[in-house]
């Protein structure tokens, strides 16, 4: 045994040794394994299963769909089509204009107004740092839902990353470990799935250059209403940086003909943000 | 080669681009290297097509005035989102002739962010995929 690796046993060691006063509430969770009549359960809930990629210009969008899209791409899948005209219906219900943007306390206010006047170019996400939440639910690439007994995963193109999401009672974390996309557990309301996530990494921003405080919460009601058109209302409350909930209503598309591709965004990043804020591109790397 | 575009003509001919590329582009990372403020197009012939992630990258070799070639980095869309629109990796390849407009970069190295590259073909790619010409 090399003394780096008996150095990491013994630490193993102490970690067991400890572990009881180190146990974590949202460690103690068992699943149980699904029976059979879990896995039937599954065929009562709505069919979420799929690829689905953010729906455009909902209300105002001509049943054609994509401005410029002409003529039909040579191969590969087209959008539009049978896509565009629910995409229209499921944003009709958010009357026109943008939705309202996060209401700020004037102390968040003041942190939003000292990181844009810092004047970085770009944020992280230029060297690969992934946004996390609510951000990741907003990116120009697909996301795979998978509904499995006690739990919904939600593969995400952008970055390759995932969110798990717990639906078999457990409850949330009392004090959870801050994380990019915070810790979830949901429920079925009907046919609504209803999700609520805490926990979230400082690192991660509520909306662009506005942090959040630890005592974020964001509630996320998902739901189809038309056979491949799926609404998520999202509503992020923050005592300490919101002086009110800050709901926003985004739409999906299904695409059943796509799959979600891999998203390795070190493979040939050429992009970056130094220290100083500024930003950059290497072209002889 | 490089033909500089009036600002209005640049201005309107890209409304309609920008439109469709402003957000894909942005979602990894800002406008903040180019000079979205200009278009230019430039005649060239692909030396390498980069189909990688998080964005391709259009290596395309100009002809220069001392009788030499000068490589220019374009950069587009993540590969990802062009494949389901048309744009294949085997769509651009090596040797081909090419006319491309892009946002040059603000430092004034060659390249820039690739608004489209049109085939002889008439093929167009963009950040939107690829159409067929007319």
């Amino acid at each position: 045994m090399t003394h780096r690796s008996f150095a990491f046993a013994s630490l193993v060691a102490a970690g067991l040794a400890t572990g009881a006063v180190f146990s974590v509430n949202a460690q103690e969770w068992k699943t149980k394994p699904p029976t059979a009549a879990d896995w039937a359960a599954m065929a009562k809930l709505p069919d979420f299963n799929g690829v689905w990629e953010a729906g455009r210009a909902p209300a105002a969008a001509p049943a054609a769909g994509r401005a410029g899209a002409g003529a039909a791409p040579p191969a590969g899948p087209a959008r539009g089509g049978t896509a565009a005209a629910p995409t229209g219906r499921a944003g009709g219900g958010r009357a026109g204009g943008a939705p309202a943007g996060p209401q700020l306390t004037a102390a968040y206010a003041a942190k939003r107004q000292e990181l844009a006047g810092r004047g970085a170019e770009d944020n992280d996400s230029a060297n690969c740092l992934p946004p996390g939440m609510p951000g990741i639910m907003g990116q120009p690439y697909p996301m795979e839902f998978l509904l499995t007994p006690g739990k919904v995963t939600i593969v995400i193109e952008a970055y390759t990353q995932v969110r798990h999401i717990y639906t078999d009672g457990r409850p949330l974390p009392t004090d959870p470990d801050p994380k990019f996309f915070g810790t979830s557990v949901g429920k079925w309301d009907g046919d609504t799935l209803v999700v609520d996530t805490v926990g979230f990494s400082p690192q991660t921003m509520l909306a662009a250059n506005t942090p959040h405080s630890e005592k974020m919460r964001i509630s996320e009601r998902f739901h189809l209403t038309a056979p491949d058109v799926m609404t998520i209302e999202t509503t992020v409350t923050d005592p300490e940086a919101l002086t009110a909930p800050w709901t926003s209503s985004r739409t999906l598309v299904r695409h059943r003909d796509w799959t979600v591709s891999e998203y390795i965004c070190e493979e040939n990043n050429r992009n970056y943000l130094d220290a100083s804020g500024k930003a950059g591109v290497k072209l002889d790397k | 080669m490089i033909r500089r575009l009036s600002i209005p003509v640049t201005a309107v001919a890209l409304a309609a681009l920008v439109v469709g590329l402003t957000r894909p582009v942005a979602a990894h990372h800002s406008f903040a290297v180019f000079d979205m403020t200009k278009q230019q197009a430039i005649d060239g012939t692909v030396k390498k097509v980069d189909w990688t992630n998080p964005h391709v990258w259009v290596w395309v070799d100009v002809p220069t005035a001392a009788g030499g070639t000068e490589t220019y980095g374009f950069e587009g869309m993540s590969p990802n989102y062009l494949a389901r629109r048309g744009w294949s990796r085997t769509t651009l390849q090596t040797g081909m002739k090419v006319t491309v407009q892009y946002r040059p970069l603000k430092d004034g190295k060659p390249g820039g962010m690739l608004v489209s590259a049109k085939l002889p073909s008439g093929m167009l790619l963009t950040g939107g995929g690829a159409q067929q010409g007319q």
